[in-house]
């Protein structure tokens, strides 16, 4: 039970570290926080469907058009939710962005929701488990891992060795500072925004196997990537993946071993606990100041 | 002079019926409103969108056919996307801006139980055609009507079939929220009244993307049924993940929510998934038998895009009753005489339905106790048996 338990775990917990890094990625660089990520995950599983089943693309092009689709929602979001109202204070991007969630609900639920119930987009490889020894697990599961692994080296590799990645580090740092040198913050601000969806749109394309598409999926989806991204550091990256991780590994160990009632309720204990005991989180530095 | 042109007037407004018909809402000389409500949009539109189309096919046939009494049938549809604000909107709307005559509606248990004070207050006679919540129609009230069989029938009917079946560890995996739970209570009180316990008892949301920790529950505890309050999402997530962990119990046991086993095998994903799942449904006859052609194709002409689904049928089968009352209350159409049409139906049986509509005020306003068990074969969607509770 423990290995099975820990091998759904670490998959889903793979997903959620996509989802947190996002999140991270966002309020490192900007210091917002954005409540439509959800929904930027819902519509990157609904592109990846139209791309694959609907116009029949292969599976990789139907990927790669789908997180392009999402980064392009990403560049929507900082254009109607961000860049008018920099300078009016945090609140006011949550709220915008908030909107800008129903707005995208809505418009999912008139393209996709009210012309079918639950989507299903088909498993890419056998449905049939593989067994592996002590667990079988769905070969869907093995390519979430690997896909996850890549996108998160990639990702890694992005941050820490393209111009681009540098100048956000920068912003992340001190956006004052980063601006004196030269540094396009605006730009950043606006690739932050295309990142943060891209890695959304990445998580829909290879969860939408493994479950079911609806125009109200996003929020408890965000919800687990937000709790992943508080879990490990709000503003560390190393820490969305662990959050990601654990999030993942504790939901199912509670579930498993204690109720399955706690598989739905983990996400919001770990929120509580976490900005209660270890407000910075497992990896999280100290608040940079913000100037 | 004065007096002759008075006895005209009486004279003429007596032959066409008018006073009477202007004075009822939603009812004219040539025309009778029913009102409808159910998510149009939404995850589970099926439940409105699809019923409302078969309502609007009964109604086509009945126009083309003269009406009822010489009047034309138009339905006023709502759209409370499953949401118990937006249906008492959605009410309160078809009620008093649309005014219509009778509502034939409410898709979801929860919002329609949200609406019930709000269609009690505003007198509209209601007849409900797919919620299956208990409490929408009981303890009865004079203006609401059921004609789809109640949570509980199913819930008990549930047990029952495990029992019968020869189950001896029986397990439940319920979604506990406002649409789990009116089927929940009683399926505990039926496992009390036949002295047993669930095996195991799990939760699962309806927003579950994976369900190993109940599989595994399930599986170490060594359920050999598995009663099922899941809708679609859950319910898919559910099977597909005991398929990945190797666990099959003898029966996996689901509700009317899982009726549309076409749609259901694809939501799962996985071939021969459905091989030991049997669900109820409300309907006797499955879309594509021979005894439905006509029904189908009515569809077809009216909604091209649509393929009848047992929703459809559910949708029909309760404009047949309706319509059924409508004639009986006869051409001096009023809510009362409605309603009281609606309490005389008895032994009304629409061709699709497992069992007759017999209604029993002031008892009992549910009028339907029959289902169907269904399953998926390797040939397409199989009724096993058709039952009517006493």
């Amino acid at each position: 039970m423990l290995a099975y338990l820990v091998a759904s775990g670490i998959t889903t917990g793979s997903l959620y570290a996509l989802i947190a890094l996002g999140v991270v990625v966002l309020y490192k660089a900007a210091g917002v926080v954005n409540f439509s990520h959800g929904e930027q995950i819902m519509l990157g599983g609904y592109f990846a469907y139209s791309f694959y089943l609907l116009a029949h693309l292969g599976y990789v092009p139907a990927a790669l058009l789908a997180v392009m689709g999402t980064a392009a929602i990403g560049l929507l979001t900082f254009y109607v939710g961000f860049r008018p109202l920099i300078g009016q204070g945090m609140m006011s991007v949550l709220l915008a962005t908030l909107g800008l969630s129903f707005l995208l609900k809505g418009i999912a639920r008139y393209f996709w929701g009210g012309a079918g119930d639950y989507l299903a987009f088909p498993p890419l490889l056998s449905p049939q488990p593989v067994d592996l020894g002590i667990i079988a697990v769905l070969p869907q599961q093995l390519v979430v891992l690997a896909a996850s692994g890549l996108i998160l080296v990639s990702f890694a590799l992005f941050f820490n060795l393209t111009r681009m990645g540098k100048w956000m580090q920068a912003a992340a740092g001190n956006i004052k500072a980063a601006r004196l040198l030269g540094v396009p913050v605006e730009r950043v601000f606006l690739w932050t925004f295309a990142v943060g969806a891209a890695l959304s749109g990445a998580a829909a394309v290879l969860m939408a196997p493994l479950t079911l598409l609806y125009p109200d999926m996003g929020f408890l989806l965000f919800v687990k990537g937000f709790a992943a991204a508080v879990l490990g550091g709000i503003n560390s990256l190393r820490g969305a993946v662990v959050g990601g991780l654990l999030m993942g590994v504790i939901e199912q160990l509670g579930a498993g071993y204690i109720h399955t009632g706690l598989q739905e309720l983990s996400a919001f204990l770990i929120i509580m606990l976490m900005l209660i005991v270890m407000p910075r989180g497992l990896l999280g530095g100290p608040e940079a100041r913000r100037v | 002079m004065r007096i002759q042109f008075g006895a005209l007037v009486v004279a003429a407004v007596t032959a066409t019926g008018l006073p009477a018909a202007a004075q009822v809402p939603g009812v004219t000389a040539d025309e009778i409103a029913i009102g409808s409500f159910g998510p149009l949009t939404g995850q589970v539109y099926m439940y409105g969108q699809l019923a409302m189309n078969g309502i609007d096919v009964v109604f086509e046939k009945v126009n083309k056919e003269g009406g009822v009494h010489g009047r034309k049938l138009r339905l006023v549809r709502e759209d409370d996307r499953c949401n118990p604000e937006a249906a008492i909107a959605a009410v309160r709307r078809l009620a008093f801006s649309h005014q219509v005559f009778a509502i034939l509606g409410g898709a979801c248990t929860a919002s329609t139980i949200a609406a019930k004070p709000e269609i009690v207050r505003s007198a509209v006679p209601t007849v409900i055609n797919v919620a299956v919540g208990d409490s929408i129609s009981h303890p009865p009230e004079k203006n609401i009507y059921s004609v789809v069989a109640v949570a509980s029938l199913e819930s008990y009917a549930q047990l029952k079939l495990a029992q019968d079946r020869g189950a001896k560890k029986i397990a439940v995996v319920a979604q506990h929220d406002a649409w789990g739970n009116p089927r929940y209570a009683p399926l505990m009180e039926a496992f009390k009244k036949a002295n047993l316990q669930p095996l195991v008892d799990e939760k699962i949301a309806e927003d579950a993307n994976d369900a190993t920790p109940q599989v595994l529950r399930l599986r170490a505890a060594g359920a050999d049924a598995v009663i099922m309050l899941a809708r679609p999402k859950a319910a898919a997530v559910l099977l597909r993940d005991a398929i990945k962990i190797g666990y099959k119990p003898d029966w996996w046991i689901g509700q009317s929510a899982v009726m549309d086993l076409d749609a259901f095998e694809k939501q799962v994903g996985i071939p021969g998934a459905l091989s030991n799942f049997v669900t109820i449904s409300y309907i006797k006859y499955q879309p594509s038998d021979p005894e439905m052609a006509e029904w189908r194709e009515r569809l077809k002409a009216l909604f091209p895009y649509d393929n009848l689904s047992p929703f459809n049928l559910a949708g029909i089968s309760s404009a047949l009753v309706l319509v059924e009352a409508l004639k009986r209350t006869g051409p001096n159409l009023t809510r009362d005489g409605f309603l009281e049409a609606m309490g005389s139906i008895k032994g009304f049986q629409p061709e699709m339905l497992p069992g007759p509509i017999n209604c029993n005020p002031p008892l009992s306003h549910q009028c339907n106790r029959g289902f169907a068990w269904v399953r998926k074969t390797a040939t397409g969607v199989e009724t096993i048996a058709a039952t009517v509770v006493d």
